[in-house]
């Protein structure tokens, strides 16, 4: 069934060259571009979408530092906080006896500071700490006993009685509440109001969920593209080759390849991954493996069908040179669909480095990388939407482009190539 | 049966048994470069060597390379497995055994729906080629087989079971259930419907759902395509061109006409999908935490448990050799034309 797609030369074109092609003969570049358009309908959209697509994805990839705003591997802000959503201040509550206390006043090891269990109020807390510690002199360490409640009038009762010595709280769930104790007053800001959110919200270690994914494009883009061309310097040779030659090594070669080719690549990927261990290089190398069958397939089979044609057997009378007649006239005749196949591979090569990552056989932990943010995320499923969506989308949007640009590519170059 | 039709599947058949070995030697020694050390991750660091040299006796693992090799081989000829290195050292065979009938639980409606939806959009879209339809089904199914399965399934597990709680987040059955259920098959959909246990077959088709819907819809990306290029290939031959110059309605002709030839060789490229269909599998078992035959390889691959890992890559690769090997002795037996 393969073998017979592979083999038929493409059908005879009507013999007939129609008016839109003569045309095509008078005119210079861009125009030939825009006139074809009307001949290839749907798919020359297509690959216009998708090219300025990649376009925007290279340049993304190319200098991520214009478009990110934060550092993608530092904590920038509060943990999970949802896209847009501004953090919100905190204030210390305190009696109104103890004076115009601050946290430096409190923060010592002998006093405690409560706050409700879960709110980000202990962050806001920690932060504020840390702070104080990262300024103040050798020696001097601010480390407050820190105290958990389960409602906000559980907290401020303590507080009232004397068991705390302050209370970390957002100011909009204090404001009517605090009159209900006129012992009490808020002190001090803790931390306050930032004007702006991250655009895509926080991760659960409080870095934005944004710039990492700016930053992933340029490590998606390295392993696509570098698996994909080491693929291709491999597998479109040994197809040349083996197509070319013939005989015993070409009977070995395509064995194998059929066997690579048959089985399922992911886990073959991850066999492969999990040898070389975590590592850019690596899963180059992993991914790059996959994909050489399909090279060498859809080459080899090119070389059968070509090697019978007139124009080369006419070049063997004459005494080419095997290697020319190999590069000169057989080489450029595999040129569309090696396009067709780049294009579509690193689609899925990007696909595929996100579902090793997503398993764990990825790259080192911690990398800006979508698979990875999305393994993370897979445990927080329940409440932050947020964490996942967006580097799906992105490894989606990526994928998308290269492939619908082979395929259109293939639907204009080579009607005749069904082969992934 | 002809002479030449008996030739053709007898070197097909024995095509198939070198292309299994080649990717169970592939993995054998693969496995074998890994860093990683069974023993060390089954005892623990603090376990003397002396221990650890005894243990890898008992297991074999002190034998020269070669002699390993052909024990494994031959084990496969045998179809018994040996025992795995690790979390308790059971028959690989029972291990298999347990997981596999979750997979099949997970691919059989998977690829059935990638059947139907494939066959039927793919004739669409080709019946329309090159009119807006067509273009606005290809790129449905670029962006189909374009999102990572395990995103599209921690997607659906975000509308359907967190925000709108309908179908179960993850597993195979209720786990209160679970600890009366029993399944001797370890099919539980069959089993529940054996025992006429309705509440845990309800519990189990609602957990499959999810599931396979995602495996389904992500192979179906690729599939959609596949059909339509077949059935474009299709409708251009003689008899449809006959057909629709005796005035035969344009929809008997694809849906009936062309379709119905169109059909084995959709079911062979159905069969082609099975490798992809294994390792979507992985991925959907990972992100519904179902104990397949999927999770239990990305997990011993963890553990460096060579023996269990080896096998189930065996079982994969007979698995897939079997698939293509039956697509194209059915193809040969409907297509006279195919011969060696």
């Amino acid at each position: 069934m393969k073998k017979d797609i592979e083999n038929n030369p493409t059908q005879a074109q009507s013999s007939e060259t129609p008016d839109w092609l003569l045309d095509l003969d008078k005119v210079g570049f861009i125009r030939r571009i825009f006139l074809a358009r009307k001949w290839y309908g749907g798919d020359w959209w297509f690959v216009a979408i998708s090219a300025v697509l990649l376009l925007f994805i290279i340049i993304v990839g190319v200098f991520p530092q214009w478009f990110a705003p934060y550092d993608p591997s530092a904590e920038v802000g509060p943990s999970l906080l949802e896209p847009g959503v501004a953090p919100s201040s905190y204030v210390l509550v305190a009696p109104i006896e103890a004076g115009e206390i601050t946290l430096v006043d409190i923060g010592d090891k002998s006093n405690n500071i409560g706050f409700i269990i879960g709110s980000p109020a202990s962050q806001a807390l920690r932060e504020a700490t840390d702070t104080l510690n990262d300024a103040a002199p050798e020696g001097v360490r601010y480390q407050p006993r820190q105290m958990r409640y389960e409602t906000l009038a559980e907290g401020l009762d303590a507080l009232a009685a004397g068991e705390i010595d302050g209370f970390v709280a957002a100011p909009d769930v204090l404001e009517n509440v605090l009159d209900g104790y006129p012992t009490l007053r808020i002190a001090n800001t803790l931390r306050e109001d930032a004007s702006k959110g991250f655009v895509m919200g926080t991760n659960q270690i409080g870095q934005d969920v944004f710039s990492r994914i700016i930053w992933g494009t340029r490590i998606a883009l390295i392993v696509g593209l570098s698996s994909a061309i080491v693929s291709l310097v491999i597998g479109v040779p040994l197809g040349l080759i083996s197509g070319f030659t013939g005989g015993p090594l070409d009977r070995i070669l395509t064995l194998i390849m059929d066997s690579l080719y048959s089985f399922p690549g992911l886990i073959l990927a991850i066999s492969i991954a999990a040898v070389l261990g975590a590592g850019i290089g690596n899963i180059i190398v992993s991914i790059a493996v996959l994909y050489i069958p399909t090279y060498y397939r859809i080459v080899r089979g090119q070389t059968l069908a070509v090697k019978k044609e007139l124009y080369v057997e006419a070049a063997r009378s004459l005494g080419t040179s095997k290697l020319k007649i190999l590069t000169k006239y057989i080489f450029p005749n595999v040129i569309p669909s090696v396009v067709i196949i780049f294009s579509v591979n690193v689609g899925d090569a990007i696909l595929t480095e996100a579902g090793l990552s997503f398993l764990g056989f990825g790259l080192p932990p911690n990398t800006p990388d979508w698979g990875i943010d999305l393994a993370r995320g897979q445990d927080y499923v329940r409440r932050a939407w947020w964490l996942i969506t967006y580097p799906g989308l992105m490894v989606t949007m990526v994928t998308l482009s290269f492939s619908m640009l082979g395929e259109s590519l293939s639907e204009i170059l080579n009607p005749k190539l069904t082969e992934r | 049966m002809s002479n030449s039709l008996r030739r053709y599947l007898i070197t097909r058949v024995l095509m198939t048994i070198p292309m299994v070995l080649i990717l169970v030697t592939i993995i054998f020694f693969i496995m074998r470069v890994l860093p990683g050390d069974p023993i060390r991750s089954q005892l623990g660091p603090r376990v003397s060597e002396e221990q650890a040299d005894a243990l890898r006796e008992r297991l074999g693992l002190n034998r020269p390379l070669i002699i390993q090799y052909v024990d494994f081989i031959g084990d496969m000829l045998t179809f018994d497995f040996g025992t795995a290195l690790t979390q308790g050292e059971r028959p690989i065979k029972d291990e298999l055994g347990e997981r596999l009938p979750a997979t099949i639980e997970l691919t059989i409606p998977a690829i059935t729906l990638t059947a139907i939806i494939g066959i039927f959009t793919g004739a669409y879209a080709a019946k329309n080629r090159k009119k807006p339809i067509d273009y606005i089904i290809r790129l449905l199914s670029i962006i189909l087989s374009s999102i990572p399965i395990f995103f599209m399934g921690l997607v659906f597990q975000i509308l359907v079971s967190v925000r709108v709680p309908i179908f179960p987040l993850s597993g195979r059955m209720d786990t209160l259930m679970l600890t009366t259920f029993e399944s001797p098959t370890n099919f539980y959909v069959v089993d529940a419907l054996i025992t006429r246990n309705w509440p845990a077959l309800w519990s189990a088709i609602m957990h499959l759902i999810l599931p396979s819907v995602t495996l389904g819809l992500a192979l179906s990306g690729v599939f959609v395509r596949l059909t339509r290029v077949n059935m474009i290939e299709m409708l251009q031959s003689d008899f449809i061109t006959a057909g629709r110059a005796r005035g035969i309605a344009e929809n008997k002709l694809v849906f009936k006409h062309a379709l119905r030839n169109t059909f084995i060789p959709i079911l062979t490229l159905l069969g082609l999908q099975f490798a992809i269909l294994l390792a979507g599998a992985v991925l959907t078992e990972t992100t519904f935490s179902l104990p397949g035959v999927g999770r239990y390889l990305v997990d011993r691959i963890q553990l460096r448990d060579y023996t269990a890992v080896q096998s189930t890559i065996a079982v994969f690769a007979m698995f897939v050799a079997a698939i293509s090997l039956l697509m194209d002795i059915l193809y040969a037996f409907v297509d006279p034309r195919i011969r060696y």
